[in-house]
């Protein structure tokens, strides 16, 4: 195998480049993810919002041309299965594990029924994906500059809504309500905050920085859809909340782990000859994955419990004897 | 999943009503609930039904379609039994994992390494009785699937790893194993696609007599007054359904809840595997890489819909196996995709947990 | 035209406060949750200056009331007028904006969060995006807290605080918002006397500044210290409203229960005599717990959690050990050790002189230990299981219940029917869902699975919290009974009556240590504010 290919200094620029890109679409769904846990509602339908924003991302960047047009249905398209969420957990105040899981396979079925019903089994034609945009004189820094500032313009919108989630967390009176509304909703309600509207609230930001999670991997990267092209990246969010023990700015340095990840077994398996290398491929695909399993059992076992969301997981129903 | 809870006991107040469709109802609600799942259910096959209006199939026709398609005679309803029986026997362990509330959804990858192992086993093992061979490799595809679900009860007990995380991503990794191997050291050396040899003739399942469906399907229907014998009268099942309701007070009545949850992942992990080795040994005949299009998870709804009762299992494995067979005919009929049954099997669980709520409204 | 108008009606009809227009008029309040009636035709006053007292037993409807001024729910009949206008409150948002204030018996503070980030907890929304300057907002707090005597750090977080520091909390941040009405739901249940003292004392500072202040309790003592009008409440309606010079405890009491009282240690006096007086036949030592200190990271982080150190103590056959002490200072951790849920870092606990230090629940049950958890409904009765099975859940697969692989429901029927006829727990059948039982007869289902069986020793913790009179008096008699029989009785609790009325020894736990005491009311009282002095205390504070 030709490490030099790997690690050479001429790669590592290219590498790191493609890492911050690679960790974009799960990075945006994970911070928005952590948002809604941090108001109390453990999201699991956040596959299903990055798999619905993918595709309305899609269908709209198809028909019109427009990435931009599409990046915006992606957003509209993660706060659909956001708006689902909402009324079972909020509304109906259902056991938010069920219909989490059940979000992710309508989402499936959705899209999946929609493309072949649109396209048929022959796949659309692909689309080029928005191209990149260096920042004048930032992305001249040698180094620094073609790592971060040589990416496409979603990245940097990403960055801005990463920073924003963490600034609402905690300068904002709507933040103050969330981490409330998560550790004792019912403090919160007595102190005149509407649970339900700031859980709604948050679950539909989740579903928007999904949404255009989605939308990135889409518009941004691959030019095309196909089924379940998420592939898991929701799951592996929700994963990065727990290693980032629920704080935007920690989520978001581990989506870079797993963005750095996968764009480095991506640089291993074409460096060490595909289908005919010792080290199976598969491996390296399945790399991701168990890098992130390793990942959540060290984060869960090496810190205790404390940064968790004392009510994550638990409706609130005004009133109730909680058991 | 650890909460902490605000000891509050107001005597003032009244219980204003319990959430969760974990938290069972008693006998005298069971007929109440089975009326709001049968309630659910038609509306959801009338959602399906405006989907497929707007997919430019008349509804009713499909449905038609479906109908004499899957239980229109013999032959297709031994298609739709063949559907059934992995659903019924994951949908079993589903039920008996979820009573407990460990949300496993890792069946699938359950299901691939039990067919894993249980399909090598098969190909190599040198035995010439079909007797043997069978209930071996049914062993083997069991204990391999228990493995798969043993790893995250382990990590569940041990570090309070999320089974819900845990369990969806060993998934891709049970994928990628299997492909790998049928890829390289399991790869039958003729043809193009990855595949495995055809298995041995021991091992290929026989018949269920006058009908075409592999004996898998008896293995379920045996296991189901197993597992509604094991859920009531032993303390294992007694054990489980506590948990489910009230973990804190099942720890403090000395039932060691660790080991429960792990018990319990092995079981829903084995039943899954044995599902895969099934369909290894039936309807495939060899390891490929789609052995299981979904089973792990169509047997979510599953369990779901049957609200974790083992009898419930194997109507809610029929319909939804009969439902999936249906997408394939109204793709034929009605050129409408067959993935509308997905959309469908959604709005089951979702439209279930609308009535249970109106239902408890209503109370 | 113009002439001039009689006063209206209203103004000269307030007795005891000020004297004008009640500040809240509530009349003719009803309020129904599903077939239970909380409030029936209820009125009550309240003027500004003066401290009404809300008194009443347990499920009398003090609080319903209360929430329904607050509005956290929504009356099904009659009317509420604030300065003369009818409200109708939405959400407790709305009664804030009109000056109302209530600090709950569990207090609704987040842990996690700062004394500052609490207090401006729901305050300017929708107006503004941007919280405000949080050390602005701090300051501003420690000025309050100064004007009124209520010193608080505002910038730590409330988890660190103590019960009295979370409580003092709860009226700032009443009072940051412009609360003109303020109240308290049993403010007294979880503070030490001395504490309660001060609190009484700063109340009425606050009257006499002109806060109208309504106090709900079941202490007659302190109602007769504090309060200037008392209205009593029972079965959802009031009774009475009388003025405090002008009424006794006695009359309150007979108020309260309707009926000539007999029972006077459940109704602040103090009985000593009887019950208690069976302790010198105390056997050898049950249980000896030598330097036990607990583990600083137990995992059971949350807002009582409070570490112990150093404990030791012995409980003998046939007598009642109590360690008494207010809520929060390691009894939680202390009786999670003890029943086998925690580790402790160091110390040794023995059972018969066999060392049981880190035993499982399951260990100390065949053991002969019974446990009556603190908190019931989530450490003692499984709501969806019968209460057949609840009352054998932990020995569901002993015989007679069952084996290994099998369980008997014939004998786990019959035992349900038997220890429901034993305890007198009051359900249809059996058979019945657990959930379905009210608070007392749920403790009486936790009292029968730990006592159904001969005990060794049996560690009760909270036993009588939130019940009503006759519960009370149910659970003291069979603890009685059970020491009587012989078994070694640890008690934990915060109530001074329940010590009163059971020890045979006493300790009280005061921030993790222990400190044997006399069975006196004046020196427990003391000891659970802290072991010095009153004064050395008041200094404190």
């Amino acid at each position: 195998m030709n490490w030099a290919a790997v690690f050479g200094a001429a790669a590592i620029i290219p590498l790191l480049n493609a890492s911050i890109r690679l960790a974009v679409p799960t990075g945006l769904a994970a911070v928005g993810e952590s948002l809604c846990q941090r108001a109390g509602v453990l999201n699991l339908s956040l596959e299903g919002m990055m798999l619905s924003g993918a595709y309305a991302a899609f269908l709209a960047t198809h028909y019109s041309g427009q990435p931009w047009l599409g990046v915006a249905a992606g957003v509209g398209g993660g706060m659909f299965i956001g708006m689902l969420m909402a009324l079972f957990s909020v509304t109906l105040k259902t056991e938010q594990v069920i219909n989490g899981i059940a979000l992710v396979l309508l989402a499936s079925g959705l899209t999946s029924f929609l493309h072949v019903r649109l396209f048929g089994v022959t796949a659309p034609e692909r689309f080029d994906p928005m191209g990149k945009l260096e920042i004048p004189l930032l992305g001249a820094i040698p180094g620094v500059g073609s790592v971060v500032f040589d990416q496409s313009p979603l990245v940097y919108l990403a960055v801005v809504l990463i920073i924003g989630v963490w600034w609402t967390l905690h300068r904002t009176r709507f933040g103050l309500a969330v981490r409330a509304a998560g550790d004792r909703p019912g403090a919160a309600d007595a102190a005149g905050i509407s649970v339900d509207r700031v859980r709604a609230a948050a679950i539909l930001a989740s579903g928007a920085m999904a949404g255009l999670g989605g939308a990135v991997l889409v518009v941004g990267q691959l030019g095309l859809f196909a089924q379940n092209v998420t592939a898991g990246r929701g799951w592996v969010a929700i994963a990065l909340v727990i290693f980032g023990r629920w704080s935007p700015l920690r989520v978001a340095a581990g989506a870079f782990l797993f963005g750095f990840t996968d764009a480095l077994q991506l640089r291993i398996q074409s460096a060490s000859g595909g289908i005919e290398s010792d080290i199976p491929f598969e491996f390296f695909q399945a790399l991701p994955y168990l890098v992130t399993i390793v990942v959540v059992v060290v984060a869960t076992a090496r810190a205790r419990d404390d940064a968790q969301p004392e009510s994550l997981g638990v409706p609130y129903i005004k009133g109730a004897r909680s058991s | 999943m650890t909460t902490t809870v605000d000891a509050v006991d107001s005597p003032d107040r009244p219980d204003p009503g319990r959430t969760g469709t974990g938290r069972a109802a008693g006998w005298s609600s069971r007929l109440g609930s089975l009326g709001l799942s049968a309630a659910a259910i038609a509306a959801a096959f009338v959602l399906g039904g405006i989907l497929l209006a707007l997919a430019g199939a008349n509804p009713f026709q499909a449905y038609a379609d479906m109908l004499s398609g899957t239980f229109g005679s013999r032959f297709d309803f031994s298609l739709v039994l063949v559907e059934t029986a992995p659903l019924l026997l994951i949908g079993l362990g589903l039920a008996v994992a979820f009573r407990a509330r460990v949300w496993n959804i890792g069946a699938e990858g359950q299901l691939l390494m039990g067919a894993l192992a249980g399909g090598a086993f098969a190909i190599y093992a040198p035995i010439n009785s079909r007797a043997v061979m069978i209930p071996a490799a049914c062993l083997v595809g069991a204990a391999a699937g228990g493995a798969w679900g043993w790893v995250v009860g382990f990590l569940r007990a041990r570090w309070s790893v999320n089974e819900v995380i845990s369990s969806l991503l060993l998934n891709y990794v049970a994928l990628r194993t299997l492909e790998y191997t049928i890829r390289k050291p399991l790869r039958d050396p003729v043809g193009f696609q990855p595949v495995s040899e055809t298995l041995p003739d021991p091992a290929r399942l026989p018949d269920v007599p006058g009908l075409r469906v592999h004996i898998g399907l008896l293995i379920g229907l045996g296991l189901i007054p197993v597992v509604a014998y094991v859920m009531r009268r032993t303390p294992f099942g007694f054990h489980t359904r506590m948990m489910g309701l009230n973990r804190d007070a099942t720890e403090a009545a000395g039932v060691r809840t660790g080991r429960l949850i792990t018990a319990v992942m092995v079981v829903s992990g084995a039943f899954a595997g044995m599902a895969g080795i099934l369909q290894v040994m039936g309807p495939e005949s060899r390891l490929t890489g789609n052995i299981s299009p979904g089973f792990g998870f169509t047997a979510i709804i599953v369990a779901l819909v049957a609200r974790m009762r083992p009898v419930g299992v194997l109507l809610a494995a029929m319909l939804i196996g009969a439902l999936t067979l249906g997408g394939d005919v109204i793709q034929r009929t009605q050129q409408v995709p067959r993935v509308l049954t997905i959309v469908i099997q959604a709005l089951f669980v979702l439209l279930i947990l609308v009535a249970d709520r109106l239902g408890r409204r209503s109370r | 035209m113009t002439s001039i108008e009689p006063d209206p009606p209203a103004q000269s009809r307030g007795s005891g406060g000020s004297g004008s227009v009640p500040l809240v008029a509530m009349r003719g309040i009803a309020k129904r949750f599903g077939s239970v009636t909380a409030v029936a035709d209820a009125d009550f006053d309240l003027h500004a200056g003066e401290i009404h007292a809300l008194l009443g037993e347990n499920g009398a409807g003090k609080t319903t009331l209360m929430n329904l001024l607050y509005g956290l729910e929504r009356p099904d009949d009659g009317s509420i007028e604030i300065d003369g206008e009818p409200v109708q409150f939405r959400s407790a948002h709305d009664a804030i904006e009109a000056g109302i204030g209530m600090v709950h018996q569990h207090f609704q503070l987040v842990p996690r969060l700062t004394v500052a980030e609490n207090v401006i907890l729901g305050t300017g929304e929708g107006r503004r995006v941007r919280l405000p300057d949080l050390d602005e907002v701090a300051a501003a707090i420690e000025d309050l807290g100064e004007r009124y005597g209520l010193s608080v750090s505002a910038a730590s977080l409330v988890g660190d605080l103590s019960v009295g520091e979370q409580q003092r909390v709860e009226i700032l941040r009443a009072l940051y918002r412009g609360a003109r009405i303020l109240i308290l739901d049993e403010p007294t249940a979880t503070l030490s006397p001395v504490e309660i003292d001060h609190l009484i004392e700063r109340l009425q500072g606050m009257a006499a500044a002109g806060t109208a202040i309504v106090m709900i309790t079941h202490h007659l003592d302190e109602v007769m210290t504090a309060a200037d009008r008392i209205t009593v409440l029972r079965a959802g309606a009031n009774v009475a409203t009388v003025p405090a010079d002008e009424t006794s405890p006695l009359e309150l009491a007979r108020l309260m229960v309707g009926r000539e009282v007999s029972m006077l240690s459940e109704v602040g006096e103090v009985e000593q005599a009887g019950a208690t007086a069976t302790s010198t036949s105390a056997g050898p030592a049950v249980l000896t717990i030598e330097h036990l200190s607990s583990a600083s990271a137990s995992g059971t982080s949350g807002e009582h959690a409070r570490d112990f150190f150093d404990l030791s103590l012995e409980v003998r056959a046939s007598e009642i050990v109590t360690i008494a002490g207010v809520e929060g200072n390691g009894q939680a951790e202390l009786e999670a050790v003890l029943c086998g849920l925690g580790q402790p870092a160091a110390g040794r606990i023995s059972l018969d002189q066999t060392d049981v230090t880190g035993a499982t629940p399951r260990q100390l049950l065949d053991a002969g230990v019974g446990v009556i958890p603190s908190d019931r409904y989530r450490r003692g009765l499984i709501r969806g299981l019968s209460v057949a099975e609840n009352l054998v859940y932990d020995r569901i697969d002993r015989a007679p219940y069952g084996r290994r692989l099998w369980i008997d429901p014939r004998a786990v029927a019959s035992r349900g029917a038997d220890l429901v006829g034993r305890f007198s727990i009051a359900v249809r059948s059996p058979s019945t869902d657990a959930s379905t039982l009210s608070g007392g007869n749920a403790q009486k289902v936790v009292l029968a699975r730990a006592l159904g069986t001969d005990l060794r020793l049996l560690i009760a913790a909270q036993p009588t919290r939130g019940l009503d009179v006759g519960a009370i008096e149910f659970v003291w008699n069979q603890i009685r009974a059970q020491r009587d029989a012989g078994v070694a009785v640890l008690l934990i609790t915060t109530d001074l009556n329940e010590v009163t009325a059971l020890s045979d020894r006493c300790f009280v736990i005061y921030r993790g240590r222990l400190i044997e005491t006399p069975l006196d009311r004046e020196a427990i009282g003391m000891a659970m504010g802290g072991a010095g002095s009153r004064a050395e205390e008041a200094a404190v504070l």
